[in-house]
């Protein structure tokens, strides 16, 4: 017992003394001195003890053997591993190490800036109390126009110029029909955003693209008020921008809302000076009171129950967030375009 | 709507903001002005010069020398080309360092050697009209020295005020005005007509109207109403012996100002009216309506009309035409025809003011793909109040422009009265919604000048009468004007209207205190949120593309589609995809590695929406790692592939979904289209049933539009579970505190033998104990038969409690050996089987 007691921990101890030997040899030669030293088959410091395993009790060979084994495997991948390093040095520089040789990095990988905005603004609401929702994007006429009290002969349909297919149904040109999914599927108290592609039968241009991305926010809940849609955007709106930001609301129309408005942010700029100004009024969405209409036809008494919505552009606030000059850039998925957003 | 300062002042002699306080105003209003124009731009430093005399050029023919005096008293001499000049005419006139509209600038200049101390201009000159011909005479009762933008009445501004759709009373300067004049409703005024002379004027507003519901005559005009659904209401006057030409100069410059054109005096007449007061006008030759009746019928098919516009158009019965005892004379609503058109020939003219219902306005507008004035207004609703005082108007306007006379009476033929609508407004409902309490008082001092009229309930009512019994002692009775009846019929849109004149910007805004909401956040939220970022960490970027794709790559096809490339929705996402790699190789990016989620669409049954399901694609091409100095470049490889899908399994369905080569999967009919995949060099992911639910590999280079230099290209695509099932938590095992036992095996295994069935069976067979196995080399070549291959494999055993004798272990490898030998055929090199 206390002599395999002893043999493994000859073994141990070589163990140490071969890995140091290892991590100091300098040069190729003097790494393979280290490995005749303990690994050579003949006088190798390892291979003569193991040449004692025949002397051990039957019983005790395998546990010492399997130890041997293992510390030989180590020694050996230790070995190449600083083969390999004493190689690379002495292709990289004759003198030793240079530490300004670029290092060596995997592939940065990033989230596509649309996604990025979605996800900051998501984890903001989400700190507000609201969850996600989805809905299809192949919607019908009731989701699209009708359950929002958008009647199909009323201009308020054209606003948006709609992309129908063959046989009825159309692409969806606003995220809010996830409103009235959501709400015939729930009850209040309902906090929702609904990010998603919409779709608009307009053409390519700087601003214009016929498919983007929309992110919907509803509340209904008792007590709801148009005082707690100003507060809950202004909170939002600060927590994005800075705390510094302002929020101005102007009367508007959709026909989903009422009272309705356009969302105008003034966010602090800091100049390259360090000083700070305040940008110009910056649009950047539509909000209003849930319509009653609106409530009702999803089944929600509107008497009882008030709520607000909003609903901006996450490519159009990135387009301000980052400078970028053109949406198309977003659907080019030019590499060098989104790399530049491969940061964390 | 384009909307003129002067006009507005006009209309709302009170009103006293500047144009920058005006686009203020509507702008919090909710009315924001897109752009302002002021339209003496250009005219600057220009003035009105009277030309004293008129001499002729010593040197030149056609020219002559003028002198005009320029308002300051001396007068000088201007060289001048016009054919016609006249002593003591009024002309625009240029003194030397003013600037022309188009930027040329005036210096002294001497002309066949004349000295010409300015230049008298014509209308092209000025940028006001075409005409060059000749120098612009000015008409009326000028003033050398005057301001030229002032004389032409040319001292205004446009604004372009945005006007939702559901506010068709603001289609018109009185609509403005109301909404912006410091008194609203009472502090409008209509403007004086030029030239008006007072008794017409008074007997035009006195004339008696012969009302009937179907069928009404007067004057010699008949009018029908044989489509009561249609049109709500019908006003016809007549005019007789006007004189058709051009307007005076100040209807022509109100137009123009609101961004009209005008055309003559009567066509002009109404189109004042309609931007004055938002009622759409039309003006008939009354010759041309055969037997001088009108009928408001729907078009029976076959019924072509030639519309202003000189286009012919085909009715349908969907549309309501107003026509004659025979045939259309005008696309109610939209335009007029041709024919009955007034022109310079016309005498006696029929005005027509009426009420047409907007859905169907809309529709014939979309239909013959004609959008006017009139059907833009009718669409979204006009007054049905108004249409008297529009008529008369224009008839004043037309008296005092074009003569003639009107005897009357006005003919109006109304299906059905209309009654001003009665809404109750609870203060407590106000408080409700806005979250601020409002004093009934309040309420009605903010409605009031809008246009309602506003009953306090009795409990507040001054003397107690007006208000009726309703919606709870409390409430208000609001009186709905016409001009607001379209947008305003709900006690909510009343809440709206308190809210717009109180002023969004006076609520405050403190968060107060909330629930949180009790929808569950979808699970496909989740799963997105992790492949990203799993993919992400993997070096991917993530891509956007749009749900349009060509045929062939799509079943669902669009009606209206912006392009034939885009006629279609999506199927898959690859193709798309790999449209960005072959758009990123063309602009020189060698490595390209992206992915997309997003959403792919499959025809459904008819009738019902079409299959939506979210996909995730990747594609990668180029090196595996990025270029580094220490080592060589290698390509991506299958494996690499390979391995991003199985993490992708792992997060989509951990322990369920499986990637297998694509050779063992045949029914997979979710197959990408037109075998882009190499066959060979694929796999197909299959779920816990088997099914296939994704594909990946090698991208046929002939499905690709690639640069020579391009190496291979590897593309994935796979469906999301719709509703991802919650993710089994993670289980700790013990860590054994007992060494592991490792035991290298050699297998020479039949090249035909997929190594993944080699290691299913040793992982069954491997017993409790076989923690790890790893392939760690492959090997072909001398020392193995033809035919097979060796496979290394590295097998770890490990008990949680003990430490594993090496007999045991020997004897599991034993079993091992024996099972591959017998199951599938496998020798393991360097034993004696």
């Amino acid at each position: 017992m206390s002599q395999n007691g002893s043999l493994v921990e000859d073994l141990q101890r070589l163990e140490s003394q071969a890995l140091q030997a290892v991590a100091e040899a300098a040069t190729p030669d003097a790494l393979e001195e280290v490995r005749i030293t303990f690994l050579g088959r003949k006088d190798g410091r390892i291979s003569s003890i193991l040449r004692r395993l025949g002397e051990l009790d039957p019983e005790e060979r395998p546990r010492v053997g399997a130890e041997a084994n293992r510390i030989k495997s180590r020694l050996q991948d230790a070995l190449s591993e600083r083969e390999g390093t004493l190689e690379r040095d002495g292709e990289g520089d004759e003198g030793g190490l240079d530490l300004t040789l670029p290092a060596r990095r995997p592939w940065q990988g990033g989230r596509h800036p649309v996604t990025r905005v979605i996800d900051e603004l998501v984890e903001i609401f989400r700190g507000l109390g609201f969850t996600r929702a989805r809905g299809p994007e192949v919607e019908t006429e009731w989701y699209n126009f009708e359950a929002l009290n958008t009647p199909l002969d009323h201009p308020a349909a054209d606003e948006q110029d709609t992309l129908y297919l063959k046989g009825g149904h159309l692409l969806r040109s606003h995220t809010s029909p996830v409103q009235v999914r959501v709400m015939e599927a729930h009850r209040p108290p309902i906090r929702v955003l609904a990010p998603g592609m919409v779709y608009r039968r307009d053409s390519y241009d700087a601003t214009h693209t016929p498919g983007f991305a929309q992110l919907e926010g509803l509340a209904v809940d008792e007590g709801i008020t148009f005082v707690d849609l100003k507060a809950t955007l202004a909170e939002f709106a600060r927590r994005y921008w800075g705390p510094g930001t302002r929020i101005r609301f102007r009367p508007s129309f959709f026909p989903f809302t009422e009272p309705s408005a356009e969302v105008d942010v003034k966010r602090v700029v800091r100049r390259p000076d360090g000083t700070e100004e305040e940008s110009d009024w910056l649009e950047i969405m539509g909000a209003g009171m849930v319509d009653p209409a609106v409530l009702d036809a999803a089944g929600i008494d509107s008497e009882r129950y008030t709520g607000f919505a909003f609903g901006m552009g996450p490519g159009r606030i990135g387009l301000l967030k980052y400078g970028i000059p053109d949406l198309r850039l977003y659907l080019d998925n030019d590499i060098r375009f989104l790399q530049q957003f491969s940061g964390p | 709507m384009k909307v003129s300062y002067q006009w507005l002042k006009a209309l709302a002699p009170e009103l006293r903001a500047s144009p920058d306080e005006l686009a203020e105003r509507l702008a919090a209003r909710g009315f924001p002005v897109e752009e302002m124009e002021d339209l003496a731009r250009g005219l600057e430093g220009l003035v009105v010069g009277r030309v004293l005399k008129v001499s002729e050029h010593p040197n030149a023919d056609r020219l002559r020398l003028c002198d005009v005096d320029p308002g300051s008293g001396e007068s000088v001499q201007v060289v001048c080309g016009a054919p016609v000049i006249v002593e003591g005419g009024l002309y625009p006139f240029a003194p030397v360092g003013s600037t022309l509209p188009g930027g040329m600038e005036l210096r002294k200049a001497k002309i066949r050697g004349e000295t010409s101390y300015g230049m008298l201009c014509s209308e092209k000159e000025l940028e006001l009209g075409p005409d060059a011909g000749g120098i612009m005479e000015l008409e009326g009762d000028l003033e050398p020295g005057l301001e030229l933008a002032r004389a032409l009445g040319l001292d205004d501004l446009r604004l372009d005020v945005e006007v939702t759709p559901n506010r068709p009373d603001l289609l018109s300067h009185r609509g403005v005005a109301r909404e912006v004049a410091p008194e609203g409703e009472d502090g409008l005024t209509l403007p004086a007509i030029p030239g008006e002379d007072p008794t017409v004027a008074a007997k035009v507003d006195g004339l008696e109207t012969v009302v009937d519901r179907e069928e009404a005559s007067a004057d010699g005009v008949t009018v029908r109403i044989e489509a009561p659904e249609r049109c709500g209401a019908y006003l016809g006057l007549v005019v007789r012996g006007v004189e058709v030409g051009p307007s005076p100069p100040w209807l022509q410059t109100r137009l123009r100002a609101a961004g009209a054109r005008p055309i003559n005096n009567v066509v002009d007449a109404t189109n004042y009216v309609l931007l004055e007061l938002g009622h759409p006008l039309h003006a008939f030759d009354l010759d041309r309506i055969q037997d001088r009746t009108v009928v408001v019928r729907r078009a029976r098919k076959g019924e072509k009309i030639r519309t202003l516009d000189g286009e012919e158009r085909a009715l349908t019965s969907e549309m309501l035409g107003i026509c004659d005892a025979q045939r259309p004379v005008a696309v109610a609503g939209v335009m007029g025809g041709e024919d009955s058109e007034v022109g310079e020939g016309t005498s006696d003219v029929l005005l027509e003011c009426a009420l047409f219902t907007p859905g169907p306005i809309r529709a014939t507008r979309k239909t013959l793909g004609l959008s006017t004035d009139a059907s833009y207004r009718f669409e979204r609703g006009v007054d049905p109040e108004g249409l008297k005082e529009a008529i008369l108007r224009a008839a004043r306007v037309i008296l005092a422009t074009a003569g003639g006379k009107v005897e009357g009476p006005i003919v109006e033929v109304r299906p059905k009265p209309f009654s001003r609508p009665e809404v109750p407004l609870r203060p407590s409902r106000v408080e409700t919604l806005l979250g601020v309490a409002f004093s009934a008082e309040t309420l009605r001092g903010l409605l009031e000048p809008l246009g309602f009229q506003v009953a306090l309930p009795s409990s507040t009512a001054a003397n107690g009468d007006g208000a009726a019994a309703g919606e709870g002692d409390d409430a208000l009775r609001v009186t709905v004007p016409g001009f607001r009846s379209w947008d305003v019929g709900r006690e909510v849109d009343l809440i709206e209207e308190v809210a717009r004149v109180y002023g969004y910007e006076a609520f405050p805004d403190t968060l107060g205190p909330y629930r949180p909401g009790s929808v569950p956040d979808h699970p496909l939220f989740a799963l997105e949120d992790e492949l990203r970022q799993r993919l992400v960490a993997r070096g991917l970027l993530e891509a956007h593309t749009l749900a349009f794709a060509p045929k062939g790559e799509g079943e669902v096809a669009l009606l209206n589609p912006i392009s034939a490339e885009e006629g279609f929705l999506r199927r898959w996402l690859l193709p798309g995809l790999l449209g960005r790699v072959e758009y990123n190789l063309a602009r020189g990016n060698r490595d390209v590695r992206l992915f997309e989620l997003g959403t792919v669409f499959r025809g459904g049954s008819p009738g019902e929406r079409p299959r939506e399901a979210t996909h995730l694609t990747l594609v990668l091409h180029g090196r595996r790692q990025p270029r580094h100095w220490s080592r060589k470049d290698e390509p991506v490889e299958i494996w690499d592939l390979q391995g991003l899908l199985d993490e992708v399994v792992e997060a989509v369905a951990p322990g369920d979904w499986k990637v297998v080569p694509a050779q063992e999967v045949t029914n997979w009919s979710e197959t990408l289209p037109g075998s882009l995949l190499d066959p060979d060099v694929s796999l197909t992911v299959v779920d816990g049933q088997g099914r296939p639910v994704g594909q990946a590999g090698r991208v046929r280079p002939e499905s690709l539009d690639l640069p020579p230099w391009a190496g291979q290209v590897w593309g994935a695509e796979l469906s999301l579970p719709p509703e991802p099932a919650p993710r089994p938590e993670v289980q700790y095992v013990p860590l054994s505190t007992h060494p592991a036992v490792d035991r290298d095996l050699a297998l020479v295994v039949d090249r035909t033998q997929p190594v993944a069935r080699v290691l299913g069976l040793m992982r069954r067979e491997g017993g409790e104990h076989l923690r790890d196995l790893q392939v760690f080399d492959l090997y072909e070549g001398e020392g193995v038969p033809q035919g097979k291959r060796s496979v290394a494999v590295r097998l770890r055993f490990q008990a949680p409690d003990r430490t594993l004798k090496d007999r045991e272990v020997d004897a599991r490898v034993d079993h091992l050996g024996q099972t591959l030998h017998d199951e599938m055929g496998v020798a393991i090199r360097g034993r004696d089987d």
